[in-house]
Formats: C-alpha cells, structure tokens, sequence
C-alpha cells in the first residue's frame, strides 16, 4: 500500500491520534512550593505613620500592609495556609487559625480589610516579646512566621536592649518584615472617640525608658543624683514622637530569632522574601497536557499540508509533469 | 440573558492561529500525480465535491486544534437554592477567665477550659450547619471584627479554633454587639438572622450605649441568644439577690445585662450553661430553633469543553488519513530521481 510510504499520512495517524489522546485530558503532577504561614500585623500606634503612597496619595503603614498582605495571598499557590493574627502590647493576639488560602481567600481578604488600630487593647508596643510570644504561637501550629512590624518600641526599650530571646532560634522560621520609610515621620494622634486631631508632640509619648537600672553614663548628666535623680535631672529628650522604622532593631531581633529580615520598600517582592524564608513544602500542583497536545496535533496537520521541498535540490524542475499540488479539476472550453 | 455569557477561552492568544483554517484552500495533502494536461478528461462534479470535501474536513480539523488550544470553557456559575439555615453571627468573648474551666481553676488533664468547650461545641454546631452563613467578632478590651459573613466552613472552623488561645484582660461585652451589627449584610434581609453572644461575664453598658444598641434592635429583625458559660459561685443570670440593694447593674452585671436583653423586644433567649453538657444542650437547641429559609448559591464549577473539540479534530484527521489511505496513483509512475 502506498500510503504506508507516504508521510503524510503518518503525519495525519498522528494528528487523530495525539487529539484522541486529548479527549482524555491527561495531566501531569508537579510539585512547587507552598507557603504555610502565620501572618501577625503590627497594629500599635506608629502603624498610623502615613509614609507610604498609593496612587500619589498617602497611606498608612497598616493600610499598606493591608493591602499588600490580600495581594500576596491572593497569589500563593492553592494548598499554602495562612493564619491572621494582630499584634499590640506584648503579645500576638490569634484572629484566624491557619487554613487553606484558595477556598478560603474571601473570608480571609475580609479579615485582613477590617485590621484597625482600635482594635489594640492597650497603647504600649513591646515588639521584642510580641515578636517572641509569636514565634511561640507559629511554632504552636506547626507554621512559618511573617511578622510585619515598624519596630517602633513604645515605651522605649531600656538602654540595655531588649529582653533575650529564650526560645531555639531558627527552629520556627520565617520573616520579620521592616514596615515604613526611613526617614522619620510624625504620629497622628487620636481623641477617645477615633477621630485624628493631628499628631503627637514630644511630650505626648514616653522619650526614655526609666524603670530598672540607670544607664551607666548617667553620672554624667546634669543634676544627677544617685537617689533623688538617678537619670539626671533633666526631662528625657528624643524623637519617639516622630517614627521611622527601626531596621537595626529588627535586624538585631531576626538574627538573634532566625528570622529572615526584609524591609516592605516599594519594590520588594514579599513573595519570594518569604519563600526564601520559609520551610521548603511542596505543594502538589497538576499540569494539564492538553494544550500540549492541541498544539503538537495541530503542527502534524499543517505539517501534511505544507508543499515539501523538493528531495534532491539539484534535480531539474519539470513544471509541467510534476505540479507541487494538483490542479483543480477544470472544465475547457 | 445573553447566551454567549457562560462562554469564555482560557488561553485566548492561541486564537490567534485560527486563519490557518483557510490553509487547506491553497494546498492539499494528496498525493501529486503525473497527469500532464487536465483539460482533456470531462469535468467531474463528484470529484469537484470530494475535493471540496477533504478541504473542508482539513479546515474543520485545524479550526478543532486551534480551539483545543485555546481551551473553550463554560464559566463557573453560582446557581440560587433554597435551604434551611441562617445568618449567624457569633460575638464571642476573648477574655481571660474563658481560659479557665467552669470551676474557675487553670485547666488541667481532667477538665478542659470554657474557651476549649466552646470551641469543641461551636465547631460542631457549625459543621453541622450546611448552609448558614457565619460571621464572628470577638470583644474583649476592645472589639475585633474576626471573620466577615462567610459561608466558607473551613475559615469559619479556624475563626473558631482561634477562640482559646489566650484571652486578654476585659469582658466589653456592648462594643462586640455593636460590631456584630456590621456582619449582617442587607442583600438577604429576608433570611432569618440570630446574634449569639458567648460569653463568661458581662459588664456594666453605659447608658449612652445602651440606646444605641436599643437602635440597633430596633432596625432589623433578629434572633438574640446568650449563651452564658458560669464559672462556679459566680452570679447567675437568674439570680435574685439576697439584699434588694445589691440589685444593681455594677454589682450584678450579669442580671442586668440579661434585663436589658430582655427589654430589648427581640426574640431573645438565655441559656446558663455550668458545664459542658449544659452548654451542648444550648447549643443543640439553637440548632433546632434557627432552621429558617434561607437562600444559598450553589457554585457550579467552570467546565472545560475541550474534549469537544479534541473530538471533533480525532475525527476529522481520522478521515483524512483514511482519504490519504485510499489514494491511488493514476497515470505512469513518477521518474526515480536519479541516484
């Protein structure tokens, strides 16, 4: 049979074939990875700075990490798990216990939209042991850790540094995220209803830590007295009324924790700052090879269409007894 | 309704590649044969309409590929039904004596905490109920709004799994309330609505707050239930004091808040839970009374139709190599190309 020669017809077998194999819809498993974690949000008084723009307009820092937090998980791939927690005095405070983030993306994007600052039960802001009480709750369920914070201390940490961190460091991995600019920014101020009457002045807000022992350059400051004065006789000076964010701070507290530090600048890609960051899981993820299959059925078809070149180059064309394609047929008058 | 609406194309570029359908108009698969002049054999219009044919059936298989590639898909759709359930909103109490068991001490093996007992209860009293949609805020010092009305069971689950973690300091049982009112949306107004406080303690509202919880009440019809978890040698909602002058909302705040639930002219119903069992008994009777009608949104999956198409190219090609097959040579046999 002569068609068994031709290979165009085998280009067509294959054609049929590579598209019956398509209405099966065969696919592939592959794996990528997966983020399993828990966000915790910073919401004490400092995330009000507006450093940030959005469409040339200010935004908080809380707005901004917001919005930047619906984004990323809007993104991860499904089978990653995330859980929603606020921060604010000490301690991280649970909202959403981790769950599956494509099912689950809408409650959770209505979560992250409604995180206030009103929320905070109380004004002071111990980063160092929120930071450390939240490992403590990631490690609880078995999570990575991505905690966004200013690293703001209020009151001020005592000047000799932040409470150690008892917990192994690096056992919960994950990602301390610097949150506003560097260059320091006013508070705004709130009265007891919510409503903003501009921002806190220096004597609005504690400037020096005073409680424990006196620093020991103490001695040195004007009207110092060893029982009536021991910080000097001085009121406290500083820029605590004013925020920028901390990065040595929480520099310091990533490395002393194992966490990895990222500062949530305009052009950080948060995703991949956490996934560098994170436990290794693999998710299982399902390639469907049937555009493969379109694709490839659809070039053996048009392969057998196509005019072939000629097999041997040098052979002399003979136009009239061998037409590349036939003609059609034709009525002569 | 627009019946190209359920319609969409998942890789819509590969659309692109639709003009090669006309290929086949300008060059063919068959076989060439050596007939020098046509002109001589009288016209056929069998043939003339088999060419015509095997053209056609080429562009149908290249217009099939091309729209496998493209991968033709109906959207996925929400379809209403009706079903029992309601619109739950759960206000539950964060504070820190709920981390202690109704006997008041830290808990132990033996005992689990209120917190824990709620969570475990509320957990099934939810997976229970198919088609309600939850929404959950918790209050302590200050209110948080948890989870936005949702009929997502697993975010509820976790909303609700977060609830013994940890309290904090106080029990402002009002400003919860107040924000319960933010999960109800007015979309549904006719589906039944229930607030069900949970809470271990109460405190004083102020009157100013008190009105405005009142207006609130007032401006939709809702079902209000307090599931009231008493720690031991605690006041009781149903308590009558000892001394009348002890009657009074800061040294009973548990009576009186029921009191101002009471006035509140809303189905309202209290159940004082001591342990456990009593608190699965409150909570199974709230499963029974909330079994209004309610409608839901069935989500109907986006269906690939590509198979469709993979089908129709399968056999167009099939019948092309099948023509191809029955080829025959007519006229001599073509010169071998010299060696």
């Amino acid at each position: 049979m002569t068609a068994l020669r031709d290979a165009r017809f085998w280009l067509l077998v294959a054609a049929g074939l590579l598209a019956l194999a398509g209405i099966a819809d065969p696919q592939v498993g592959y794996r990528r990875q997966r983020i399993d974690a828990l966000f915790i949000v910073d919401i004490t008084g400092s995330m009000n700075v507006r450093d940030y723009r959005r469409d040339g307009t200010p935004e908080s820092r809380l707005d901004h990490v917001k919005a930047t937090l619906a984004a990323l998980i809007a993104d991860l791939p499904c089978g990653s798990r995330a859980g929603i927690g606020l921060f604010a005095e000490r301690r991280p405070f649970l909202l959403v216990a981790p769950v599956e983030t494509c099912a689950n993306f809408a409650p959770l994007a209505g979560t992250l939209e409604r995180l206030d600052w009103r929320m905070a039960w109380e004004g002071d802001s111990h980063v160092a042991t929120g930071l450390y009480q939240s490992i403590a709750l990631a490690a609880a369920f078995g999570t990575d850790l991505v905690f966004l914070s200013d690293g703001q201390e209020a009151p001020p940490l005592h000047w000799s540094g932040p409470p150690p961190f008892e917990g192994e460091p690096g056992k919960v991995r994950g990602l301390l995220v610097g949150v506003g600019d560097r260059l320091p920014s006013p508070i705004p101020k709130f009265d007891r209803d919510g409503r903003e009457i501009g921002f806190l002045g220096a004597g609005d807000v504690v400037q020096e830590n005073r409680s424990g022992t006196p620093p020991p350059d103490a001695q040195q400051r004007e009207g110092w007295h060893p029982r009536n004065a021991p910080w000097g006789a001085a009121t406290a000076a500083g820029e605590e009324h004013l925020s920028a964010v901390h990065e040595d701070h929480l520099q310091r507290l990533a490395a002393a924790t194992g966490l990895g530090y990222a500062r949530l600048a305009p052009g950080l890609r948060l995703d991949r700052a956490i996934a560098t960051h994170a436990t290794p899981r693999v998710a299982d993820a399902r390639l469907a090879l049937a555009p493969l299959l379109a694709g490839a059925a659809l070039a053996a078809v048009i392969a057998a269409l196509v005019p072939r070149p000629r097999r041997s180059a040098g052979r002399p064309r003979r136009p009239d007894t061998h037409p590349s394609f036939p003609l059609p047929h034709r009525r002569t008058p | 309704m627009n019946g190209w609406s359920h319609w969409l194309v998942l890789r819509p570029l590969a659309l692109a590649l639709l003009p090669l359908a006309l290929l086949p108009w300008f060059v063919s698969a068959r076989r060439v044969s050596d007939w020098p002049w046509l002109g001589g054999v009288p016209s056929d219009p069998g043939s003339a309409w088999l060419d015509r044919l095997l053209r056609l059936l080429a562009s149908t298989a290249i217009v099939a590929l091309v729209l496998a590639l493209a991968g033709p898909a109906l959207h996925g759709q929400q379809i209403e039904r009706i079903s029992t359930g309601a619109r739950v909103a759960l206000v539950i109490d964060r504070s820190g004596s709920m981390n202690s068991t109704f006997a008041g001490r830290a808990p132990d093996g033996g005992e689990e905490s209120k917190a824990s007992a709620a969570r475990r209860l509320l957990k099934d009293f939810v997976a229970r109920r198919e088609h309600d949609r939850v929404g959950i805020v918790a209050f302590s010092t200050s209110p948080m709004f948890v989870l936005p009305m949702t009929d997502r069971r697993e975010a509820v689950l976790a909303a609700i799994d977060a609830i013994d973690q940890p309290g904090l300091a106080y029990t402002d049982v009002a400003r919860g309330l107040a924000m319960a009112f933010d999960l109800f949306d007015r979309r549904d107004p006719a589906a039944p609505q229930a607030i069900v406080l949970v809470s271990d303690g109460a405190a004083v509202i102020d009157r100013r707050v008190q009105e405005k919880l009142r207006a609130a009440f007032a401006s939709r019809a809702l079902h209000l239930y307090w599931l009231f978890l008493r720690t031991e040698r605690s006041g009781g909602l149903f308590d009558l004091p000892a001394d009348p002058s002890d009657d009074t909302p800061q040294r009973m705040p548990e009576r009186h808040l029921h009191r101002f639930f009471q006035s509140l002219g809303v189905p309202y119903r209290a159940f004082e839970a001591d342990n456990a069992t009593e608190l699965a008994a409150a909570v199974a009777a709230i499963d029974q009374a909330e079994r209004g009608e309610v409608r839901w949104f069935e989500a109907v999956p986006q269906r690939d139709l590509s198979a469709y198409a993979f089908a129709v190219a399968a056999l167009a090609c099939a019948l092309l190599a099948a023509a191809k097959a029955a080829e025959v040579r007519i006229g001599p046999p073509l010169p071998e190309p010299p060696r």
